[in-house]
């Protein structure tokens, strides 16, 4: 008989990788939840800077949430691509992916941009120190996606044995649906809800 | 190490252990036995949790010791519990027993019993916990600020108790007995607990909150707290003392809180100490009726020069027993012991009378005015005050000489 | 070493490593302080965790000696308030953060995968990141007392005290940023553990056939999972406000002081039950071994530890019953507290039951645990005291509440780790540690514990408030309750129970230096972790065990006879040792040792050495990170074959999938 420490059947079915990802964004939840209930106590609390509905561009921000959501999509096609064992397409998937969360990003950066200028800074007020933490935390998470799902495509391409990464893409892929959840949610409450 | 001298130093061991256990159980059985013929001696610390001195702390009371009580049983019945088990089953050879694996019946009732108790317990506390918000009944209020580290009061206008002019006062919580008092509490910069154990639980003195505590007392006396939220250097060092007046006192206290200032009469030493303090503490302390050279009144601004935006109004001082947050006192130890002791028939006109010449601790308070940080810790490092823009966090060191110290303590002695 | 050959054991493998990264070879056949410092191996790490745990066990006990002494007289001289300050803070971060939670780390990584019949972790190198984060992290928190300072607000942290204003010298940021790397090394421990316990079971061992310690485990992993994110947000919000000039806790901002004792407590209570299930596990494991008896009521037991675990997030507002909640809240938080108390009298019934009818074995373990059962009691006791959020205004932030979660951590979770160290000793060292020093150890930690948490009981009900750098006469009274006096036992206690801590590194000394082996099988045991050699092989088992029973070694070792119900022993321990010897697996494919965890790890507390002093040490502190995470990226978690020449190279490989751990 021939055991591996890895390679050790799974009691649950689910790939330890796979599993282990579920528990990371389970705490993650509590991550965000601990964000944004900070922001909802604070976002009405502006002490002479701007209020949220005076600067938010909401055209804008849905059209970069869209993009975000999109990305989604990409990465479901991404996923499916990985278990049909086609490099290329997932190889292109995951670059799609990416671009459209650099875009969402650069969104995100253009925005905190005109909201500086707009007086609102990081210490200006509670709504803008909260503002700025929670969805800068947002937009660190999708830069970590980004660099995941670039050196993903790296190291497919070097790698020289076909098939096997369904698994790796398919956990990165959980990520990313993951924060993009998150930014509905995100976007929902922060400038959708009225204060 | 001959067996000779182990032994001598074995029994000079043996000796110093004695001597050491001696002094530790001596008292212990002393004072064991004082306290088993006298249980309600009142020797106990002035802060005891268990001595309830108004009807507050008297709920709080009636709740707690059969909760106490209760606790003690089960703990009681597990440690024996615990003991038989061990003695019966100890090994002595029996053979490995069956191997069961529990009896649900039996564990089902041992979970429903504590269950039980606790529901019950729990009922009581629901009543006690609304019992003690309620902030309807009001007779009384007074708003409690805190600061590191030492409490303001201040007592708005209220026509019913005399109070025609708001009363701002520090270092004693001053109130009539049997009259439901209502603290407002809030912080000028981090969070304290105001907390009189004889009268009733604690609540914090939360910035940018206000929150009530209700308080009541049934007996003229002083009552002794302590702040019981950790709000820094000297956490240890804000006290409080609750003083309890008849009405009548009380009206009597008023009174003599809404008194105009008094100058010093020309050409005294206490006169030269008003200079002094107009010189140097009127940046911070305010005196009502306080008035310059040239007339105009002397108003304090603590709010440019302390953190907090604060400092104890000195208004009327000698009326209190003590300063610096409480942490010294006015009175001499003999003096004071007279008041505190006092029966509760005599402690109102005891403390009324104030601080005298005789009765005045030179000591602490010398010590104060030569170098208060020194004497309480305000600040780690003075060079970190650029982080607070320059302002004090309590009492600064002054630089008096020897000389204003004198004058100064001869003008505080006549704010009466 | 990482793979195994068998049967041929005397020769060696050799070894030739791939290049990893750049030039950098991998230290496939690390040995002397290398096979250490780059291990991947769970039992190594448990050891670290343990050593590294005692490390800062002596440090925080030095603290508390220094308080004691500070505390013995009125007007205390010893330290001043400032030092004190921090000394009270430091001493709770340290015994909380740095000395329980490592060493159940070191207890969870050690035995879990022993007791559930697996070769390693889920993730074996996240695990070693998880170790060596926690030290750096550790080396942090307490760089602060050369730096400047330590942190002076108390463990608790409150805001607006812990703000720029109110603690201006470094040891807050040093404090924030510390725990947010040991929260790091906590969470990927417990993602780490949850899935080594849910996917790498043995054949056969159900969820409810796993010992009770990995049970209790199980459930700390989940409380820390979902724990650990809300102190990290705390965390991050205080060090934003000082390092950035965010207004989070700025009152004139407009910031209400209350969310951080949320964010704090909602961390904080679950951290509580994080710091006492793993002990109630260790007992649930000796209390069984030394009665010759199974756990009584396994399923309440396992049940009850999950319903602390859920109920331990509706309860922490217990905590803030003076902070001005408001009546209907606290009603409702009173309530869940004595809820919680429960289940956990459910567990003090099922121990002394699991006694009743035994053949009770008074070994050292055996004490500790019997000792935890009952001071536990007492701090559980005192607990529903204040449960009672009336009776809890009086008691709160006074010494009875110091008397409380000292019986519950000392008298609880301190008392189970010891009664750990005896039971598993044998089997971590391969040597028994002396029993009559044991005897010794535990009665001075026993008297001295009472001695000293015992008076804290009454200096809190006579008045005493927490956290005061001194005492004065003038609030002390007079007669038997006299603050002196107790204060006085209290600080006598704290040496009494040094001693006895003193008496267990003494020890651990002679035992080390003793050269006779303990036996196979020294207790008689139960569990899956006793079925392997004393210490464990690298692959912990020659053979994967399939589990058929709860308690199964007991099983396998003992049958009942049908008629009588008494057991008799049908096979010895040696003789199913040897059986697996003779069934051993032929090719084991080990984890290998790996760079990447420590430098990883390194790189943490040099990002925040530089939040705090130069941004620019950030940056080194950034591309470590990121070349360490690209270097385990591209590592695969087993080196491959061709990395060996083995007598017999090659035969029936499993390719490695995974390298994402």
């Amino acid at each position: 008989m021939t055991d591996t420490a890895q390679g050790h059947a799974s009691s649950t079915g689910i790939s330890n990788v796979k599993l282990g990802m579920w528990a990371f964004l389970g705490s993650e939840c509590l991550l965000f939840g601990g964000l944004i209930s900070t922001y909802m106590l604070y976002r009405g609390r502006v002490t002479g800077g701007p209020r949220p509905s005076q600067i938010f561009d909401i055209p804008f921000t849905s059209v970069s949430s869209f993009v975000l959501l999109m990305s989604s999509l990409t990465m479901v096609l991404a996923v499916s691509a990985a278990h049909k064992d086609d490099d290329r397409k997932t190889n292109l998937w995951l670059t799609v992916t990416a671009l459209l969360g650099a875009t969402f990003v650069g969104g995100q950066v253009y925005e905190f941009t005109a909201f500086y200028k707009e007086g609102l800074g990081f210490s200006t007020s509670l709504f803008g120190s909260s503002f700025y933490t929670l969805t800068g935390f947002h937009g660190v998470h999708v830069t970590v996606g980004i660099i995941m799902l670039m050196s993903l495509v790296g190291i497919l391409k070097r790698s020289s044995v076909p098939g096997k990464k369904a698994e790796v893409v398919e956990m990165i892929g959980l990520y990313w649906h993951f924060v993009d959840i998150v930014w509905i949610i995100i976007f929902t409450l922060v400038y959708l809800i009225p204060v | 190490m001959s067996r000779r001298q182990f032994d001598i130093r074995l029994s000079v061991t043996i000796a110093s252990v004695r001597i050491v256990l001696r002094r530790v159980f001596r008292p212990l059985i002393i004072v064991g036995g004082i306290s088993a013929l006298s249980a309600s001696c009142a020797t106990n610390a002035p802060q005891d949790t268990w001595q309830p001195k108004g009807p507050n702390s008297k709920l709080i009371d009636d709740l707690q010791q059969p909760v106490f009580a209760v606790a003690g049983i089960i703990g009681l019945i597990v440690a024996v519990a615990v003991i038989y088990t061990m003695l019966k089953y100890r090994d002595r050879g029996q053979p490995i027993p069956e191997q069961t694996h529990g009896k649900p019946a039996l564990e089902i009732t041992l979970t429903i019993i504590p269950a039980l108790i606790l529901a019950v317990v729990s009922v009581f506390t629901f009543g006690a916990i609304f019992k003690l918000a309620k902030t309807d009944d009001t007779e009384m209020i007074i708003n409690v600020t805190g600061q590191q580290w030492w409490w303001e009061y201040d007592y708005p206008v209220q026509n019913d108790f005399g109070i025609t002019q708001p009363i701002i006062s520090s270092g004693q919580l001053v109130m009539p007995v049997g009259t439901k008092v209502l603290l407002r509490e809030t912080s000028r910069d981090v969070i304290h607990s105001y907390w009189i154990p004889a009268l009733n639980g604690k609540r914090d003195a939360v910035p940018g909150r206000i929150q009530t505590l209700r308080l009541e007392a049934d007996e003229p006396g002083i009552y002794a707290g302590q702040c019981s939220e950790f709000c820094g250097l000297s956490h240890a060092n804000m006290r409080m003392e609750a003083v309890a007046l008849s009405k009548e006192d009380f009206a009597k206290w008023v009174a003599n809180q809404q008194a105009p200032y008094v100058a010093p009469a020309k050409d005294t030493l206490a006169k030269q100490g008003e200079e002094v303090f107009l010189n140097q503490c009127v940046r911070c302390h305010q005196v009502n009726g306080l008035t310059r050279a040239d007339g105009t009144p002397a108003i304090a601004a603590p709010d440019e020069n302390v953190w907090s935006g604060a400092a104890p109004n000195l208004s009327h001082l000698m009326s209190r027993n003590t300063f610096a947050g409480a942490m010294f006192n006015l009175l001499s130890k003999q003096c004071r012991d007279e008041v505190w002791n006092a029966s509760s028939d005599v402690v109102g006109a005891k403390y009324l009378a104030g601080v005298t010449e005789q009765c005045l601790n030179q000591k602490d308070l010398r010590a104060w005015l030569r170098n208060a940080p020194e004497v309480k810790p305000m600040y780690a490092n003075p060079a970190d005050l650029a982080v607070s823009d320059g302002k004090y966090r309590g009492m600064p060191y002054l630089a008096l000489s020897e000389d204003d110290i004198n004058k100064l303590v001869a003008y505080l002695i006549t704010l009466k | 070493m990482a793979i195994i050959e068998r049967p041929a054991p005397t020769v060696p493998a050799i070894v030739t490593p791939t290049t990893t990264y750049g030039s950098l070879k991998r230290p496939v056949s690390a040995t002397g302080w290398r096979s250490w410092v780059f291990t991947v191996d769970h039992k190594k790490l448990g050891i670290m965790y343990g050593a590294t745990a005692m490390f800062f066990f002596i440090i925080g006990g030095v603290e508390a000696l220094l308080i004691r002494l500070q505390l013995a007289a009125p007007n205390g001289k010893v330290l001043n308030a400032d030092l004190y300050n921090q000394m009270f803070t430091m001493h709770a971060t340290t015994m909380v953060f740095l000395f329980v939670m490592p060493m159940a780390a070191g207890f969870a990584n050690y035995f879990v995968p022993l007791q559930i019949g697996a070769r390693d972790v889920a993730f074996p190198r996240l695990n070693a990141f998880g170790f060596w984060a926690l030290l750096f992290g550790g080396i942090f928190l307490n760089l602060a007392w050369f730096l400047g300072g330590a942190a002076d607000g108390g463990w608790f942290m409150y805001a607006p005290n812990s703000g720029p204003v109110f603690s201006p010298s470094n040891g807050v940021d040093f404090w924030a940023l510390g725990l947010q790397i040991a929260g790091i090394a906590s969470l990927t421990g417990a993602i780490n553990l949850i899935i080594t316990v849910l996917n790498m079971r043995a054949p056969g061992m159900s969820l409810m056939k796993m010992p009770i310690f990995t049970w209790m485990i199980t459930v700390v992993q989940f409380l820390l999972l979902f724990a650990i994110p809300v102190i990290t947000v705390a965390l991050f919000l205080l060090s934003f406000q000082r390092n950035f000039g965010a207004r989070f806790f700025d009152v004139a901002a407009g910031a209400d002081p209350l969310l951080w004792q949320h964010l704090f407590w909602i961390f904080g209570h679950p951290e509580v039950y994080v710091l006492i299930l793993p002990s109630f596990g260790i007992v649930s494991e000796v209390l069984p071994v030394f009665s010759r008896k199974p756990l009584f009521g396994y399923p309440f037991v396992v049940f009850s530890g999950a319903a602390i675990g859920f109920v331990g997030w509706g309860v922490w507002a217990h905590h803030m019953f003076a902070s001005g909640l408001g009546p209907v809240s606290v009603a409702v938080f009173s309530l869940t507290t004595m809820a919680i108390a429960v289940p956990t009298g459910v567990k003090i019934i099922n121990w002394t039951l699991t006694m009743w009818g035994g053949k009770l074995w008074f070994t050292t373990a055996m004490k500790f645990a019997i000792g935890l059962i009952v001071l536990f009691t007492v701090g559980g006791l005192s607990g529903v005291t204040h449960a009672v959020a009336p009776s809890d205004t009086q008691q709160t932030d006074t010494y009875y509440i110091v008397a409380h979660f000292h019986y519950v951590l000392f008298g609880g979770a301190v008392l189970g780790i010891f009664s750990g160290f005896y039971y598993w000793w044998p089997k971590v060292f391969g040597k028994m540690l002396n029993e009559k020093l044991g005897s010794w150890n535990f009665w001075l930690m026993v008297i001295g514990l009472n001695l000293t948490f015992g008076p804290m009981h009454i200096l809190g009900l006579q008045g005493q408030p927490r956290r005061m750098y001194q005492w004065t006469e003038a609030r002390a009274g007079e007669g038997f309750f006299n603050l002196a006096f107790w204060n006085l036992i209290a600080s006598i206690g704290s040496f009494v129970l040094a001693v006895g801590i003193l008496m267990f590194l003494i020890n651990v000394l002679i035992t080390a230096r003793n050269p006779q082996k303990a036996p196979l099988d020294p207790w008689n045991a139960r569990s899956l972790e006793w079925m392997t050699t004393n210490p464990p092989k690298e692959h912990n088992f020659d053979v994967v065990p399939t589990v058929h029973h709860l308690d199964d070694f007991f099983h396998q070792k003992y049958e009942e006879d049908p008629v009588t119900h008494t057991m008799k022993q049908v096979r010895t321990a040696e003789e199913i040792m040897a059986e697996q010897e003779r069934n051993a697996d032929k090719h084991i494919h080990m984890p290998s040792p790996s760079y990447w965890p420590i430098v990883l790890a390194f790189g943490l507390p040099v990002i925040t050495f530089g939040l705090i002093y130069s941004h620019l040490i950030s940056v080194i502190g950034g591309v470590i990170v990121l070349f360490a995470a690209y270097g385990w990226a591209l590592e695969s978690s087993t080196a491959p074959d061709s990395d060996f020449e083995t007598n017999t190279p090659g035969t029936g490989l499993d390719k490695v999938a995974s390298n994402h751990d």
